[in-house]
C-alpha cells in the first residue's frame, strides 16, 4: 500500500505532468514563429498539387487547430488539445489525403520491432559481458572482448552502418539492400523469417555500438561491485564463482543500469533516423526524414508528440518495473 | 600440552606492499608474530585500531590478495589429521574446508549480506556450497538454527535493509556457524552494536561455542568484551604481540606497560577517578619507531628501548610478554640461578 502511494501515484502524476507540458510546449513553440507555417505550407502544398477545394478547406482547418492563430490563445490551445487526444493531427502533406495518424500507425511498429529488440538485445549483452569482464579482469577471453568492444565503441554510427551495408549487400550479397518484410504480413513463418532476415543487419549495426556502451559501464560498475563487503564475504565463503558473478555482481551493477535502459528505449519513439535511412528500414525515422525533407508539418508535429508521451511512457514503464527488481524499493 | 593446536602461526610477517609512481611503501602490518591456539578455546586478540588485528586475522583465514603479501612464516592448521599448510592453499582446498571447519565473521559485518538477496536465499547459497541439499531442507535447518538466536522465521524472507543492524550481525554470525565450523574467526563481531545486543551477541557466541566445541578466535579492541568472552589474550601493538596470557593474568598481573594502559583505559564501577591516558598514538606502520615500537609512548623507556628490539619471552605458566623491564628481569633470574645452585 505505501508503495503505491509512495512510488507508483507520485511516477503516474509526473508522468501526467511531463505530457502536459510537452504538448503545450509543442503549442507555443509555432507561434513564436515569425512567420505563418499555415500560409507557407499551403503555399507549397499547391505549388505541387491540385487540391479539390474541400480537401484545402480540410487541410486549412488542420493547420488551423495545429498552428492556427484563429480565436484568442485559449480557444486556440483548446482547439489543439482537442486534436492531440482525439489522435487527430490532420492529413500528411506529403502523402495527402493519408492521414497523419495512419502513417505513424504503420510506422512505429517497424521502429519499436527493430530498435526494442535491438536495444533489449544490446542492453542484455553488455550488461553480462561487462560484469563478467568486469569480475574477471585477468582471463584471457575478458581481455578480447573488452579491447574489441573498446576499439569499436569511438567509430560513428553512420561508418559502422555503412560498412556493414557494403560488406553484406554488396561484396556479400546475404543480406537485403531495402525493406522491412516480404510478402503480405501474416503470422506465417515465411513472413516472421523474412522480417528477422531484413531486420538482421540494420539491427546489428545498433546492437555493435550499444553492446560496446553498454559493456564499458557495466565492466566499470562490476569492478566496484568486486570488492564490496557482499562479494568479498561471498568469495571468502568459497560459493561458486558463477553464482557470485550473476547474484552477487551482475544482479547489483543493473540497478543503475536499468534506468538507463529507460532511457534509451524512450530514445525509440524519435526513431533511429540514420539506421532507418541508411537500411531503407519504413519506420518512424525514415517517415521523419521524408517530412523535414517535404515540410510535412502535420507529420513533424506528429512525431514530436508521439515522442514526447514515448518517452514519459517508456520511463514510467521502466519506474514501475524498478521495484521488481531492487527490494529496497519494494519494501519500505 | 595435551592436544596439538588447532591452529599455528611461526613468525608471521605480512606486509602491505604498494608501488605508486616508482614508490614503493611498505606497510608492516604483521610483523614477526608466534601464536598457536588449543581446540575448543577463544582467543582474543586485543590492540588500538591500525595495530594489525584485521591483517593477522586475514593471514590467519589464508585470505590475502595484494597488495597485502605474506613474507615470511608459516600459518597451519590442525583439526586432528596432521598440520596443514593455510597459507598455499589451492582454491579447491580452501572451497573443502571454508565453512565446514573454518569459519569468518568479518569486520563491519552488518554490510556483508547481498541487499538484492532474501535471508533464506543467501543461507541456501552459503549452505549448498559446502552441504548440497535441496532448498526445502536448508530452509528447515535455518529455521531451526535461527530460532536459537532468537531470530524470527520471517527473516529468511526478508531482505538485509528490512532488519535492524542488530539483527543483521546475528543473521551474520548465524550464517558463519551453521554448518557447525571448529575454527572460527571473528573480526570486532560488537562493534557498532548498542549494549543491549552486544550483551546478546556476547552470549550468542560464548553459546555457539561451548555447543559445537568450536575454537574461537576473537579480535575486538574492547577490552570489556574480551575480559567477558576470552580464555586466553593476545595484546599487538604495531604489528608485534607485545604480551599474552590467560585473560586472569592480563588483567590481574600485566607486564607490558602497553597492556596496563590497554586494561587502565577499562572503565569499573569505582573508577570515578578521571584517568591518566596515554599520549600519542599508535605509529605508523610504513616506518615504525626503532627498538621498541612502544617507545615514543612509554612511561618506562630507557635507552635501551630506543635501540634494540625487546624479545618475546616466555614467564610462568606460557605467559609471554616482549619488554626490556621483563628482559632484564629475566637476565638477572638466570644469573642468580646458577648462584643459588
Ligand atoms: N589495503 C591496504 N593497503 C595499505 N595499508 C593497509 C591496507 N589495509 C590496512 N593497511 C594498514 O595496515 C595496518 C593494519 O591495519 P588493520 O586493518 O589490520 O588494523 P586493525 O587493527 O584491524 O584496525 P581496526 O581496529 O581499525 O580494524 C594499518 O596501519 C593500515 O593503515
Ligand atoms: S621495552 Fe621499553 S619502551 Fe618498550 S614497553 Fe618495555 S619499557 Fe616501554
Ligand atoms: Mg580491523
Amino acid at each position: 500500500m505505501t508503495l503505491l502511494k509512495e512510488y507508483i501515484v507520485p511516477r503516474l502524476i509526473q508522468w501526467a505532468i511531463v505530457i502536459f507540458i510537452g504538448v503545450s510546449l509543442t503549442f507555443l513553440i509555432p507561434r513564436m514563429s515569425p512567420i505563418n507555417p499555415i500560409d507557407q505550407a499551403m503555399g507549397r502544398l499547391t505549388a505541387f498539387q491540385t487540391l479539390s477545394p474541400e480537401a484545402t478547406l480540410a487541410l486549412r482547418q488542420s493547420l488551423m487547430d495545429l498552428y492556427g492563430l484563429e480565436g484568442n490563445l485559449l480557444t486556440q490551445y483548446l482547439n489543439f488539445w482537442g486534436r492531440v487526444l482525439r489522435g487527430d493531427l490532420g492529413p500528411s502533406f506529403s502523402a495527402f489525403p493519408t492521414t497523419v495518424a495512419d502513417m505513424i500507425g504503420s510506422g512505429i511498429w517497424w521502429t519499436i520491432g527493430l530498435l526494442g529488440l535491438s536495444t533489449i538485445i544490446a542492453w542484455t549483452l553488455g550488461l553480462v559481458l561487462g560484469g563478467l569482464a568486469g569480475y574477471f579482469p585477468d582471463r584471457w577471453w575478458s581481455k578480447a572482448v573488452e579491447n574489441t568492444l573498446v576499439s569499436i565503441y569511438p567509430i560513428p554510427y553512420y561508418i559502422v552502418a555503412f560498412i556493414l551495408l557494403m560488406l553484406f549487400t554488396y561484396y556479400l550479397p546475404i543480406f537485403p539492400l531495402v525493406g522491412g518484410s516480404r510478402g503480405t504480413a501474416s503470422f506465417s513463418w515465411s513472413y516472421i523469417g523474412s522480417l528477422v532476415y531484413y531486420g538482421f543487419l540494420p539491427a546489428l549495426s545498433l546492437v555493435i555500438g550499444a553492446t560496446a556502451f553498454r559493456f564499458i559501464m557495466s565492466k566499470a560498475l562490476a569492478s566496484t561491485e568486486r570488492s564490496s563487503d557482499y562479494v568479498r564475504f561471498a568469495e571468502i565463503a568459497a560459493l561458486p564463482k558463477r553464482r557470485i558473478v550473476f547474484r552477487y555482481v551482475i544482479r547489483n551493477t543493473m540497478l543503475p543500469q536499468v534506468t538507463d535502459l529507460a532511457l534509451s528505449l524512450a530514445a525509440i519513439f524519435e526513431g533511429a533516423l540514420i539506421t532507418e535511412v541508411v537500411f531503407g528500414y519504413p519506420g518512424l525515422g525514415y517517415l521523419l526524414l521524408n517530412a523535414i525533407n517535404a515540410s510535412d508539418y502535420n507529420m513533424i508535429m506528429g512525431i514530436t508528440l508521439l515522442s514526447i508521451v514515448g518517452i514519459a511512457t517508456a520511463s514510467l514503464l521502466v519506474d514501475l518495473c524498478y521495484p521488481l527488481i531492487d527490494p529496497r524499493v519494494r519494501y519500505r | 600440552m595435551a592436544q596439538p593446536p588447532i591452529l599455528e602461526a611461526r613468525d608471521l610477517k605480512a606486509y602491505y606492499i604498494t608501488e605508486a609512481f616508482g614508490v614503493r611503501r611498505t606497510v608492516k602490518a604483521v610483523d614477526g608474530v608466534s601464536l598457536s591456539i588449543q581446540p575448543g578455546e577463544i582467543y582474543g586478540i586485543a590492540g588500538e585500531s591500525g595495530c594489525g588485528k584485521s591483517t593477522l586475522l586475514k593471514m590467519l583465514l589464508g585470505e590475502f590478495e595484494p597488495p597485502l603479501t605474506p613474507v615470511e612464516g608459516t600459518v597451519a592448521y590442525d583439526f586432528g589429521e596432521g598440520p596443514s599448510d593455510a597459507l598455499g592453499m589451492d582454491e579447491a582446498e580452501v572451497a573443502s574446508i571454508r565453512w565446514s571447519r573454518v569459519s569468518y565473521v568479518p569486520q563491519g559485518s552488518m554490510h556483508v549480506l547481498n541487499p538484492v538477496r532474501r535471508i533464506g536465499d543467501t543461507f541456501h547459497d552459503f549452505i549448498s556450497t559446502h552441504r548440497p541439499m535441496p532448498r526445502r531442507q536448508t530452509n528447515e535447518m535455518v529455521k531451526a538454527y535461527l530460532a536459537e538466536f532468537g531470530l524470527r522465521e520471517g527473516v529468511l524472507q526478508s531482505f538485509p535493509h528490512q532488519l535492524s543492524g542488530g539483527m543483521r550481525q546475528r543473521v551474520t554470525i548465524a550464517l558463519a556457524t551453521i554448518l557447525s565450523p571448529k575454527l572460527i574467526f571473528a573480526d570486532e563481531p560488537t562493534t557498532a552494536l548498542d549494549v543491549v545486543v552486544q550483551r546478546s551477541v556476547i552470549q550468542l557466541l560464548k553459546r555457539i561455542q561451548r555447543d559445537h566445541g568450536s575454537t574461537l578466535v576473537l579480535i575486538t579492541h574492547d577490552m570489556g568484551v574480551q575480559a567477558n568472552l576470552a580464555d586466553r589474550i593476545a595484546v599487538l601493538y604495531a604489528g608485534k604481540l607485545v604480551e599474552e596470557a590467560d585473560t586472569r593474568t592480563i588483567f590481574k598481573a600485566p607486564r607490558h606497560p602497553y597492556t596496563q594502559h590497554l586494561i587502565g583505559s577499562l572503565p569499573t564501577l569505582e573508577d570515578k577517578v578521571a584517568r591518566q591516558s596515554l599520549p600519542g598514538r599508535p605509529p605508523a606502520l610504513d616506518d615504525p619507531p626503532t627498538g621498541c615500537r612502544f617507545h615514543p609512548r612509554c612511561p618506562y623507556a630507557m635507552d635501551i628501548c630506543k635501540s634494540v628490539e625487546p624479545p618475546l619471552v616466555t614467564l610462568e605458566d606460557g605467559h609471554r610478554a616482549a619488554c626490556h623491564l621483563i628482559t632484564d628481569e629475566a637476565d638477572h633470574a638466570a644469573h642468580s640461578r646458577p648462584a643459588l645452585a
